[in-house]
């Protein structure tokens, strides 16, 4: 038997967990009845099983899309590659979106990347606790003269996300409510995702919309953050855009 | 500059008097994703099939499995044809 530090332990056990064997784990291990080898592997089915059903309940459109074996297979690749850093299940992924795209397999179903990354900031929203919205009444309160400069910010938890696909309809076929078949050439779209009502939602935004929204979050006054969305789409209303942007709550309050 | 302050306070001024006709329009525009995400948040979730691993099979045994068989069956277009 050969004698390992605890650091050793527990840096053989990680690796066997994910898939590496090692004599000098294994020589460690009771062989009674069942091999060291197979009672090792429970602890790495474990660890895969455990990861890959996380991983489906955050990524349940790339799961719906691609089938359950399919996924399991990504999933496994992916754990293999990129385990865990942290305890939480639900943050775990976070560069799964990112590995989609590089996967020679999925090379053909070019939005499953951004379905992700939908999948992804849905997740976030809903585990974000989101701090206080901005509301009518708290922009009432600034004196008019100083709106030009007001910075606007997005609250915790609320993302943008644009594709150069149907993401938001794909998301709804994917979760069986749309039944009709989506053509991908009908266009891509600009999504906020954000918490509501303990939950989390997506809206589509206009390209305006989309461009002053990026452009607050960039530290910008509302003035030019106002003429950037106009410069991207011409027809950009900030008179429709405000009150819209303050129902879905995805402004922080000051 | 002085426009712009204008639009921004009449825009202001016009979200505080219609709260009630906008929040129906946004909220029929919103897509509810209930239940997406939770079962995410579980962080004692555990393998159903834990036993699993005693089996003889590889945990990569079904690494064969090549072609997706999801509903993107459902989704169509001429970008979904490999270019090379």
């Amino acid at each position: 038997m050969s004698a390992l530090s605890l650091a050793d332990l527990q840096t053989a056990f990680r690796s066997a967990c994910l898939g590496s064997d090692s004599p000098d784990l294994a020589a460690l291990v009771d062989g009674e009845r069942i091999g060291a080898d197979a009672r090792l592997r429970i602890y790495r089915h474990h660890v895969f099983d455990s990861l890959s059903t996380a991983l489906g309940a955050t990524f349940s459109s790339v799961l719906s899309l691609v089938g359950e074996g399919f996924f399991r297979m990504l999933a496994r690749e992916y754990i293999a590659h990129t385990p865990p850093s942290g305890p939480v299940l639900s943050e775990y992924g976070a560069d799964f979106p990112d590995f989609i795209e590089r996967h020679e397999r999925v090379r053909d179903l070019v939005y499953l990347a951004d379905a992700a990354r939908l999948d992804w900031a849905l997740t976030r929203a809903y585990g974000s606790d989101g701090g206080t919205a901005l509301t009518a009444a708290a922009l009432a309160a600034i004196a008019p003269e100083a709106l030009g400069e007001l910075r606007l910010r997005l609250r915790m938890g609320v993302s943008l996300l644009r594709s150069a696909y149907p993401v938001d309809r794909i998301w709804a076929v994917a979760h069986g409510k749309d039944d009709a078949s989506i053509d991908l050439a009908s266009g891509g779209v600009e999504l906020v995702v954000f918490q509501r009502d303990d939950d989390a939602a997506f809206a589509r935004l206009t390209r305006g919309e989309a461009a002053m929204l990026v452009a607050c979050d960039g530290a910008t006054g509302l003035a030019v953050a106002l003429e950037r969305a106009s410069d991207a789409d011409s027809s950009f209303d900030f008179a429709t855009a405000l009150p819209k942007f303050l129902n879905l709550d995805i402004l922080a309050a000051p | 500059m002085k426009t712009s302050h204008l639009i921004i306070a009449s825009a202001v001024a016009a979200a505080i008097g219609l709260p009630g006709t906008v929040l129906g329009q946004a909220k029929a525009e919103t897509e509810k994703c209930y239940g997406v995400s939770k079962a995410g948040q579980n962080d004692c979730q555990t393998a159903s099939s834990s036993c699993a691993g005693t089996s003889k099979k590889d945990a990569q045994a079904d690494a064969w499995i090549a072609v997706p068989k999801g509903t993107c069956a459902k989704i169509v277009g001429a970008s979904l044809t490999p270019s090379k």
